[in-house]
């Protein structure tokens, strides 16, 4: 693909976003099957309720918890691989647009989104461990 | 509930919600949030975990065919998104120390003003297309778009700090309340820098992603993000979105007004009222 062409941005931009999102999609979906396969719905069931008691919720999404769970095949560990790997198809959005104008040599834009994305990834993984914050 | 009962029901609220939501721009959270605390029982932090995806999945989902099909501006969304995402950290800053009440007050009170000006613009096809000066020049704020009988419309746009202003204002509330900055992303575009209706809202819809995106860490680390409630709704979401970006192409720009205006009334009154403590 020729990146110089003024076309090329659409086309990449929009391949990333399908992309990202089917492929998040999918592996949601292969968590829920998986789940339901279990037969297990009566500890899913006790999932709902809110419990501000827990420091991560009733259901543990630390990455440690996450990867803890991969490994015993938990349908939920799975089911949250494939939302983070739907709140990072915005994100990767923004990294290849930096990239793309860098490539149109459109400086003016490769700064634009270069600190959109700084400020994003400052947003979403510095300041949930700033006290004060998110209060 | 029976378990199946609530999966299914929310399953298709959230295509309801994809459909609505990549229209108007705004994203689906107003649909799933009042459906899942008031009619489902959930928890309002749980709620929001699920508004917080449903967003992302409206924004990408629709994006990826408003995008290829060149409706979307890119430019102005990605200049809009310097306001949207400062504004989120501004907004998640403010939380510990603004009356969350008072300002979802404020912010609904705005809406219901602007109202006034969107109703007035109902019928209009393409806005005049102002000159093209300044910052707006300097960062080529325009673009043009095909419309479904194959012309292609051009246009200009003005006022791009009013649009910075517009959008902060939204990001603020995104990061205060995790819901409602979309409304203020297609008025900033729409009344402020006059672009045509359906490149206002699939550029709201585009950048709704990002300023989800930038609140879902501190959602996700207090384990708001539910994978049971989750799952059906970014399923149905994307369903929702492949669906409403479809009827978006093939819709004129005085259809999605209208459709816009019923969704920001009820935004509008949704927050007023819930900022005085009824539940909506």
């Amino acid at each position: 693909m020729n990146l110089k062409d003024p076309d090329s941005m659409n086309k990449v931009i929009g391949m990333v976003l399908r992309y990202g999102v089917l492929i998040s999609a999918s592996v949601i979906v292969l968590g829920v099957v998986i789940l339901a396969l279990s037969g297990n719905y009566s500890d899913v069931a006790s999932l709902l309720t809110y419990n501000p008691n827990i420091p991560h919720g009733n259901f543990d999404v630390s990455f440690a918890g996450i990867i803890k769970g991969l490994a015993a095949f938990n349908p939920l560990s799975i089911i949250e691989v494939g939302v983070i790997l739907l709140i990072a198809t915005p994100v990767s959005r923004v990294l290849i647009s930096v990239l793309l104008f860098d490539a149109e040599g459109d400086r003016q834009y490769v700064l634009i989104t270069g600190v959109v994305l700084t400020l994003l990834l400052f947003s979403m993984l510095v300041t949930p461990y700033i006290p004060g914050f998110h209060a | 509930m029976f378990i199946l009962e609530f999966l299914l029901i929310l399953f298709l609220v959230s295509i309801f919600a994809g459909v609505f939501g990549s229209i108007v721009g705004l994203g689906g959270g107003i649909v799933i949030v009042p459906v899942l605390t008031l009619f489902l029982g959930v928890d309002i932090h749980f709620a929001i975990g699920a508004s917080i995806v449903a967003i992302i999945g409206t924004s990408s989902g629709a994006a990826s065919t408003y995008v290829k099909d060149k409706v979307t501006n890119l430019r102005v969304g990605m200049f809009l998104e310097l306001a949207s995402t400062s504004g989120a950290i501004m907004g998640a800053a403010l939380a510990a120390y603004a009356n969350s009440a008072i300002l979802e007050l404020i912010f609904g009170g705005i809406l219901l003003i602007t109202l006034v000006p969107t109703l007035m613009k109902v019928g209009e096809d393409i806005p005049k297309s102002p000159e093209l000066k300044g910052l707006s020049k300097r960062l080529a704020l325009k673009g043009s778009y095909p419309e479904k009988d194959g012309s292609v419309i051009e246009y200009n746009t003005t006022r791009p700090v009013a649009g910075l202003a517009g959008t902060w204002a939204a990001g603020i509330l995104s990061g205060l309340l995790g819901i409602g900055g979309g409304a203020f992303k297609v008025l900033s575009m729409d009344l402020a820098m006059k672009l045509p209706m359906k490149v206002s809202t699939t550029t709201s819809n585009f950048m709704i992603g990002v300023t989800a995106a930038a609140s879902a860490g501190i959602y996700f680390e207090r384990g708001d993000v539910n994978p049971i409630i989750v799952a059906p709704v970014a399923i149905g979401i994307l369903i929702g979105a492949a669906i409403g970006a479809r009827l978006l192409l093939r819709s004129r720009n005085p259809t999605v007004r209208v459709i816009f205006v019923i969704v920001l009334a009820i935004t509008a009154v949704e927050m007023v009222l819930s900022s005085l403590g009824i539940a909506v």
